[in-house]
């Protein structure tokens, strides 16, 4: 006994196949009946596709963006598997409407075929639905503020919404919950669905047939195999050379920042739902139901209303024309109202900037992901990541009081020394010649405290004695203290001498002052990483100033960062003072 | 494809009687079957639409307050975004020093206000215009003025406002979430 005799004993596979080669395709093979079986296998490559993402993909709100990042960056092919199936999704989408359109202009939907239309129908939303609650799956800010708009929408619609959106999120905010319900109904719920309905829709056309444009058709015939199964794989293969097309150009599928909901982030639906965006513009208020809700509803009513409606026995589409027309006017509008918002926002200047800057954001969250992604998950890596994080610090510790660069206080509210370029040698000639300068000393209580090095002090008598210093002498103490930012010692240089000829009356040398009540600060490694940092620990140590200069319980100075910051965080700064000092 | 040595033995005909049992067993045994099939039912149902039913616990009402900048920091009337960085629990982690959102606060003399910076209509985030005197959201252009109403635009209400309290010169808010899309101002956990 053969092993195909065998086999075919306990499943009749012979019958089933002969059944598939000798089916025949009434009227005669055409390739507009190929959409409908290209839509099968573009869902089929949604289904493996999906679960190859499925062995990646970590569903909650710290692991998704980090995880999806892996697949695209680093699982070899990975790239190409999210771009067949996010792609696929979207050509899921149109086949799936050319294949409704079709149905519906060659009157497929009237008696007996109502069923099978409906259930079309019914294809066309769950297609739409499983796209919409894949896209917030990968967690970046595109998905997540669209998400964000999404169940806001849900929750406006009366009475069931409230509970709808909360079941969604899985509680009041979008987070770990949303996320494993979304993953549920994306793998599970929805694909079972679809597949259950795509299956009765398939059986259900099978046993009626393809409806025939003129009874003349009714004597032509052609075998299912290979006449429209050649003509079903030409277009399934042009599908996929489309979507493979995109996901090449797009390397995979587009990856924003991770979800951020404290940015400004300029969110705009999918491009098959800124028909509706565009729509709702001219309802404003209470008015915008209409568009969300009563609107579509009406369309998608007289869509499923059709075969009722369509009771004439002529299939010409002249002559169903009227019935048609409203048809045609809704896929005129879907079209009109997406160009005109892809129009404004073209146009809109200020949203291109917005736009700009999240895919900067992106960029830059995608190559900080290389290092790969704390526990924290892909937000906290991207603020805690030393570039932006010292932004941060700085901003939230010392922009209130000093300048340094783009960073600062508001405009003229800035309390302390300018540290734009502290530690050049530029600032510390300024700092020289005009100390009470207001970006220098002159708005801290060490205004006064020290003479100019160059310009008469105003008080006429002192002013008789005053003598400039040489700019020889100046150069060369700026020229050492810009050595001691450096962190180098510089000794035997010129300057070294200098600065303990001439400034230890007040400042202090490597300890010693002749003055020991005088309040100016430690000369030897000034500006330099353990001088700022020291100065940020504890500005009244007597490490950086003498102690008591700077006492931080002395209103208007700068307080001690010890207790406030991390080491780690304190280390960043110092470093960042000094670093931007050469900027 | 018989085989007489290892083929099937033959089944047992159809009883010509449409059951064994007579009328008042088979209606006992309706009811055991739908009670049964109830019982198996309300068994999953029941489990399901408790677990997936939104709970109601949450952080709803019980204040949080956070620290979001310095009162030096501010400009007179000029209101400034400011993020609320806080632990933020979500399910079963939770996580220190995480982004929360982000509101708009504004200094007037001695007092500060704060606005939720999360539109009240769906939930995009709010900006700044360019003159500084009014807000608007970029995503269906709700426009509010400096003081949070609500002038044009889809937005249901104005722009949520936020409790606020200077401690030693820093700017504290109570940090709260609201619902979107409706007119009435309800907090989300
Ligand atoms: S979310 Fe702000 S206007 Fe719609």
């Amino acid at each position: 006994m053969k092993l195909g005799d065998w086999l075919d004993e306990r499943t009749g596979y012979r019958a089933i196949s002969r059944k598939f080669v000798e089916a025949t395709v009434p009227g005669g093979a055409r390739f507009a009946y190929a959409w409908g079986a290209a839509l099968g296998i573009v869902l089929l490559l949604e289904a493996v596709t999906g679960v190859l993402l499925m062995t990646v993909y970590s569903p909650s709100a710290t692991t998704a963006w980090a995880s999806v990042a892996y697949l695209q960056q680093k699982v070899p092919g990975g790239w190409i598997v999210r771009g067949l199936h996010q792609f696929g999704a979207q050509a899921a989408i149109v086949l799936a409407v050319i294949h409704v359109g079709y149905a519906i202009a060659r009157g497929a939907y009237r008696k007996p075929r109502e069923l099978t239309y409906w259930l079309s129908l019914a294809m066309v939303g769950l297609v739409v639905v499983t796209a919409l609650t894949g896209n917030p799956l990968r967690w970046d800010q595109r998905g997540f503020w669209g998400l964000r708009v999404e169940t806001g929408i849900i929750g406006t619609v009366p009475v069931v919404g409230g509970v709808l959106q909360q079941l969604l999120l899985g509680g009041g905010t979008p987070g770990h919950m949303t996320l494993s319900r979304l993953y549920t109904l994306h793998t599970v719920v929805l694909p079972f669905l679809l597949g259950a309905i795509a299956a009765k829709h398939l059986w259900l056309s099978r046993k009626h047939g393809p409806a025939l444009a003129t009874p003349a058709d009714a004597v032509k015939s052609d075998r299912y195999f290979p006449t429209q199964a050649a003509r079903d794989v030409i277009v399934a293969v042009a599908v996929l050379g489309v979507i493979g097309a995109l996901t090449w150009m797009r390397h995979g599928a587009p990856l924003d920042a991770p979800a951020d909901p404290t940015s400004d982030y300029p969110a705009r639906p999918e491009w098959y739902f800124l028909a509706l965006y565009e729509m709702r513009k001219p309802f404003p208020g209470k008015l915008e139901l209409i568009a969300t809700v009563v609107i579509p509803g009406l369309v998608a009513g007289y869509l499923v209303l059709l075969p009722l409606l369509d009771k004439k026995a002529d299939r010409g589409v002249m002559k169903r024309l009227p019935l048609l027309a409203p048809v045609g006017l809704f896929g005129v509008a879907a079209g009109v109202l997406t160009f005109a918002s892809m129009r404004t926002d073209a146009a809109d200047a200020e949203f291109g900037k917005a736009v700009a800057k999240a895919e900067a954001q992106g960029t830059k969250a995608l190559a900080l992901a290389q290092e790969g992604v704390p526990p924290e998950g892909a937000l906290a890596m991207l603020r805690n990541h030393p570039e932006t994080r010292r932004v941060a610090l700085f901003e939230q510790h010392c922009a209130s009081c000093h300048r340094m660069g783009d960073l600062g206080p508001p405009k003229d509210k800035d309390t302390a020394p300018d540290l734009t370029g502290f530690g050049t040698k530029a600032w510390a000639k300024r700092v020289m010649e005009e100390p009470d300068h207001d970006a220098m000393f002159g708005k801290t209580a060490f205004k006064g405290e020290m003479p100019s090095m160059t310009k008469p002090p105003a008080d006429p008598e002192a002013a008789k004695a005053f003598t400039a210093m040489a700019p020889a002498d100046l150069d060369a103490i700026a020229d050492f203290l810009a050595v001691q930012a450096q962190g180098k010692k510089g000794e035997g240089l010129p300057g070294e001498k200098l600065v303990s000829q001439r400034c230890t009356s007040c400042h202090r040398f490597d300890g010693k002052t002749d003055d020991e009540d005088s309040l100016a600060p430690e000369l030897r490694g000034w500006a330099s990483v353990p001088w700022i940092l020291a100065q940020i620990d504890d500005p009244g140590s007597g490490a950086t100033y003498p102690k008591g200069a700077m006492d931080p319980k002395l209103e208007g100075h700068m307080p001690a960062f010890k207790d406030k910051l991390s080491e780690k965080d304190r280390a960043l700064l110092a470093k960042f003072v000094q670093e931007q000092a050469g900027k | 494809m018989q085989n007489d040595l290892g083929g099937e033995p033959p089944r047992a005909e159809r009883p010509e009687e449409p059951s064994r049992v007579d009328g008042s067993r088979r209606g006992a045994l309706k009811v055991l079957v739908a009670l049964g099939g109830a019982a198996y039912a309300g068994a999953i149902v029941v489990p399901a639409v408790t677990m997936l039913a939104p709970s109601s616990e949450g952080g709803a009402g019980a204040a949080r307050w956070m620290r979001v900048c310095r009162l030096a920091e501010l400009t007179e009337g000029e209101p400034r975004r400011v993020v609320v960085v806080g632990d933020e629990r979500d399910a079963y982690t939770v996580t220190k020093d995480q982004l929360l959102g982000s509101i708009w606060v504004t200094k007037k003399g001695e007092s500060v206000t704060a606005l939720s910076a999360v539109c009240p209509h769906l939930g995009c985030s709010i900006d700044l215009n360019g003159d500084k005197k009014s807000f608007s959201c970029p995503c269906h252009t709700s426009k509010f003025s400096l003081a949070g109403a609500a002038e044009a635009g889809p937005s249901p209400r104005g722009m949520d406002p936020l409790v606020v309290r200077v401690v030693d010169g820093h700017v504290e808010v109570d940090f709260k979430l609201f619902r979107q899309g409706i007119a009435e101002r309800k907090e989300v956990g």
